[in-house]
């Protein structure tokens, strides 16, 4: 027991990236030396090893699976693989028999598959070094075992691990597989597709990709280079994201807590109740809310006509807000770029709040009441507790959730887009000459870019960009946040 | 050692397995082509070549009406060529959204699919459209208007069916408001809905309306064979037809709408008099107006003291056969069923559509129709939706400023525009 324990908090000499690295070869390089020659025929057939040590099912297996791999390796990894650095050459062309009324097809390359499978191929051959290295090492330790006497496990045994001291390989594999096949792979194929030229002048099977470096990357810092105005619409977008994400995340943070401890505060009668009725608004889907707000707040929607019978339109006139030659307020609809941004982070609080009070009214439940206790019993005023502990204590609990949110914030598609498409129109040349709102994040933009103009290239680009953003943001945000580690500070 | 044995063909067998899988990347082409007679008949020997199952998939319009009147033709499809066994599959998917769904994987893409004719360019660069080099059942040429007939091909190429010709805008009015002779020119039309209080409704924030005012008066905008627009409307009388615009707006009789939901609402709220939309929204028209209704070409404004008559964008709906089908020659025959003359005047009266097929648009019940009457005469001053993707925001924002009011260097705006219109 005393063991583990100091496994988890004694060890205090960190094992760095480096060390981990050479440790992993010199042991390799250790097997090798050392093993004896079932080992050193292991390099060959994977399954020797086992076979020296009466472990005769586990050896089968695994050379099987070995020799399969090679044969893989033969037929399908290495054809493709010839074919990647040209991404095919061959192109499609069709005849059509109207007689038999089929096309007859030549042998044509797909170059998108052979991007999909020669990167799936890379990685497997990745995935089947590893295994290989793992592989030698077991052997030698089975070696180990065998010199100094101790019991080997026969295959009933090994299978038995599986349910033992090996469970959490059982338990984990399905999930690896899926987040490699869901996640991993198709996320190194958009990055491949940032080096290459596909577009709607490129679109496979019809023709061939190939590769152009980091053309695409000059394309999108060289001013002129995507669309005449990029540069111009791309500043613009990034600063906006920035705003929107700091604004949006703290707004809704900020409100949610000034929710949780308004009802949780005495003299509020009948708290369940509130808390429910902000609950609702969770309960109805997020897009059913934003595409309702649309439609309020459209320069023909309900609101529109209520504050022009109010009077608030020319109220709005007269202090300068709205043009005087607009028979409505442009909320969303672009006539004015701070209306749209005011009520996009307006309409974000509505949809964000109810969450952040959820999770604030649980931070609040787990407030230090001995500190607060005990700053009552010395005289602390409500607003000096409130303060002085409780905004602190949320803050260092809470900071892993704010920099999520942010990092969300960055990519809050669903708000921006359900909100302003096809409903705000910039007034502004230079960016519509990019196809961008004043309004858009970067995903959005990204979004209307690959979807309207087919330019995967230039999206894959984007993306990569909007990618090192946020890993920046959160790498220097986890850092500082969690220095000192302050988390102990409010631990019993 | 048996043990092994086993354990050795098994691992031989899913060798086997495991090589069937792969085909690394190429896909081995061809069908059992080859082998055809020369019959004189094509559908004949199409019928005689046909073995097994015919499996056939059909993208059609995601309206209700559509949809319905699609799946009785296809079973009246099967039950015509009953010889031939065939499992038709009807998915849903609108016609101005088709490209980009077919585009994301033309190899998984229907058989048969409708889709607007804007997009066609597009999908024969693609290669998602199979050329319609053959007529099965009946010319396609000839029967089609020929407005229809040039929308559906590119290169001088035929590559879809036509299926409507209907698709573009015109004056839809209030007839106790005006009369028919005082729709034929917009400085009348304000006088009269100015005199009545009511409002004219015109989409200025949308690119492909905003294009009857600049075309009205002769200028291009149009996709040049090298993939870029090619736009003059910063030239001419360019310049008079946005200080027009600004003009009229500035008035306040002739108003922006935001979209087409909107000139339905402002004409139930009383506030349009008039507005210029499209067949889609006539019924609600309709509705609302009663036996005031009524349904006109554009109509003419002045610019820069000189008339104009205002023009518009002209578009079909097609039909195309996607050429990665297995079964192309069945595809060609289902899509030419789908668009032949019956099958327009059924959708014409179960869908409302106009036909472009030249026989069933002369018939009796389409002629009496106020939209199509509107529509044929529209057509004289309609050109069909040649443009590429950057003409739509910079013309959008160049509408909604000039509607608003807020430009004072019309030129310089203009060449913004342009610029970004034209720009590769």
């Amino acid at each position: 027991m005393k063991k583990k324990k100091s496994r988890l908090y004694g060890k205090k000499e960190k094992a760095t990236f480096g060390k981990t690295f050479v440790k992993y070869f010199k042991d390799f390089g250790t097997a090798v030396a050392k093993g004896d020659k079932a080992v050193k025929l292991s390099l060959i057939l994977m399954g020797f090893g086992f076979f020296a040590r009466k472990q005769l099912m586990k050896g089968i297996i695994i050379s099987v699976v070995e020799i399969l791999y090679i044969l893989l390796l033969v037929f399908w990894a290495v054809p493709n693989l010839a074919d990647f650095g040209t991404l095919g050459t061959v192109q499609l062309e069709m005849v059509f028999d109207p007689a038999t009324g089929k096309n007859i097809v030549n042998d044509y390359d797909n170059s998108f598959l052979i991007l999909i499978s020669s990167i799936t191929a890379l990685f497997t051959l990745f995935v089947f070094i590893l295994w290989y290295i793992h592989n030698i090492k077991e052997v030698y330790k089975l070696q180990l075992r065998e010199e100094q006497g101790k019991p080997i496990n026969n295959f009933i045994e090994e299978l038995q691990t599986y349910i033992g001291s090996n469970f959490h390989r059982t338990l984990l594999t399905l999930p690896t597989l899926g987040v490699i096949l869901m996640n991993v792979l198709p996320l190194f194929v958009l990055i491949a597709v940032a080096f290459t030229n596909y577009d709607k002048d490129h679109m496979p099977p019809n023709s061939l990709l190939s590769w152009v470096g980091f053309e695409n990357f000059r394309t999108l810092f060289s001013s002129g280079g995507m669309s005449i105005t990029f540069g111009y619409a791309f500043g613009k977008i990034v600063s906006w994201t920035f705003v929107w994400a700091v604004v949006a995340t703290f707004t809704c943070f900020i409100g949610g807590i000034a929710l949780a401890v308004l009802i949780n505060s005495q003299g509020v009668i009948y708290p369940k109740m509130w808390r429910t009725f902000f609950m609702i608004t969770i309960a109805v889907p997020q897009f059913v809310t934003l595409l309702l707000m649309r439609n309020f707040f459209r320069d023909d929607g309900i609101v529109n006509t209520l504050a022009t019978n109010a009077g608030l339109l020319d109220f709005f006139k007269n202090i300068g807000l709205v043009k005087p030659n607009m028979s409505y307020i442009p909320f969303l609809s672009g006539g004015s770029v701070g209306w749209a941004k005011f009520m996009i982070i307006l309409i974000n609080i509505w949809v964000g709040v109810p969450y952040q009070m959820l999770i604030a009214t649980g931070v609040l439940m787990n407030a230090p009441q001995d500190q607060i206790e005990s700053a009552r019993i010395d005289g602390a005023s409500k607003w000096q507790i409130f303060w002085k502990i409780i905004v602190p204590y949320i803050l260092v609990v809470q900071g892993p959730a704010l920099i999520t949110d942010f990092v969300r914030n960055i990519n809050n598609f669903n708000v921006i887009y359900l909100l302003t498409q096809d409903l705000y129109i910039t007034s502004d040349m230079k960016m519509a000459n990019s196809s961008a709102k004043e309004v858009d994040l970067l995903v959005t933009w990204l979004f209307r870019l690959t979807n309207e103009d087919y330019n995967y290239k230039m999206a894959s680009v984007i993306g990569i960009i909007v990618f090192i953003i946020c890993i920046a943001f959160t790498l220097v945000s986890y850092s500082r946040l969690m220095k000192g580690n302050k988390e102990e500070d409010y631990q019993l | 050692m048996k043990k092994r044995v086993i354990a050795l063909l098994m691992a031989m067998t899913m060798c086997t397995a495991a090589l069937a899988g792969c085909d690394s990347g190429k896909n081995n082409g061809g069908s059992e082509g080859g082998a055809s007679g020369t019959t004189a008949d094509p559908l004949q020997s199409l019928i005689d070549a046909t073995s097994g199952t015919v499996k056939l998939t059909v993208w059609a319009s995601d309206v209700t009406e559509a949809q319905d009147h699609t799946q009785e033709l296809i079973d009246a499809f099967k039950a015509q060529y009953s010889s031939v066994n065939f499992d038709i599959t009807l998915g849903a998917e609108s016609e101005s959204t088709a490209k980009d769904t077919v585009l994301t994987d033309i190899t998984a893409a229907a058989d048969v699919y409708s889709f607007a004719d804007d997009q066609i360019t597009e999908l024969v660069n693609a290669g998602a459209l199979q050329a319609v080099s053959i007529g099965y059942t009946y010319d396609v040429k000839a029967a089609n208007a020929a407005g229809a007939v040039d929308a559906a091909t590119v290169n001088g190429q035929l590559y879809a069916y036509p299926m409507t010709a209907d698709n573009t805008y015109y004056l839809f009015y209030d007839k106790s408001v005006f009369s028919e002779d005082d729709v034929k020119s917009l400085d009348t039309m304000v006088t009269k809905a100015k005199a009545a209080g009511k409002k004219i409704g015109f989409e200025f924030g949308n690119a492909w309306y905003l294009y009857g005012w600049f075309a009205g008066a002769g200028l291009d905008a149009y996709l040049t064979d090298s993939g870029a627009n090619t736009c003059n409307w910063n030239t001419g009388a360019g310049p008079d037809v946005a200080k027009a615009i600004m003009d009229y707006c500035a008035e306040g009789t002739v108003a922006n709408i935001t979209d087409d939901g909107s000139a339905v609402t402002g004409v139930k709220e009383g506030t349009y008099a008039a507005v210029v939309n499209g067949i889609w929204n006539s019924s609600a028209l309709q509705e609302e107006w009663g036996a005031n209704f009524g349904a006109a070409k554009l109509p003419e404004f002045t610019a820069g003291g000189q008339t104009y008559q205002m023009n518009s964008y002209f578009s079909c709906k097609l039909v195309g056969v996607n050429p990665h089908s297995e079964n192309v020659g069945w595809a060609m025959v289902l899509a030419e069923y789908l668009t032949n003359e019956d099958a327009q005047k059924s959708r014409f009266e179960k869908v409302g559509w106009g036909p472009s097929n030249s026989n069933a648009a002369a018939s009796p019940e389409v002629q009496a129709s106020a939209d199509i009457a509107a529509i044929s005469e529209q057509t004289k001053f309609a050109q069909p939706q040649r443009i590429g993707g950057n003409f739509w925001d910079p013309a959008a924002t160049l509408g909604k400023n000039l509607s608003e009011g807020t430009v004072s260097d019309i030129q310089g705006m203009l060449d913004e525009a342009v610029a970004g219109i034209t720009a590769p």
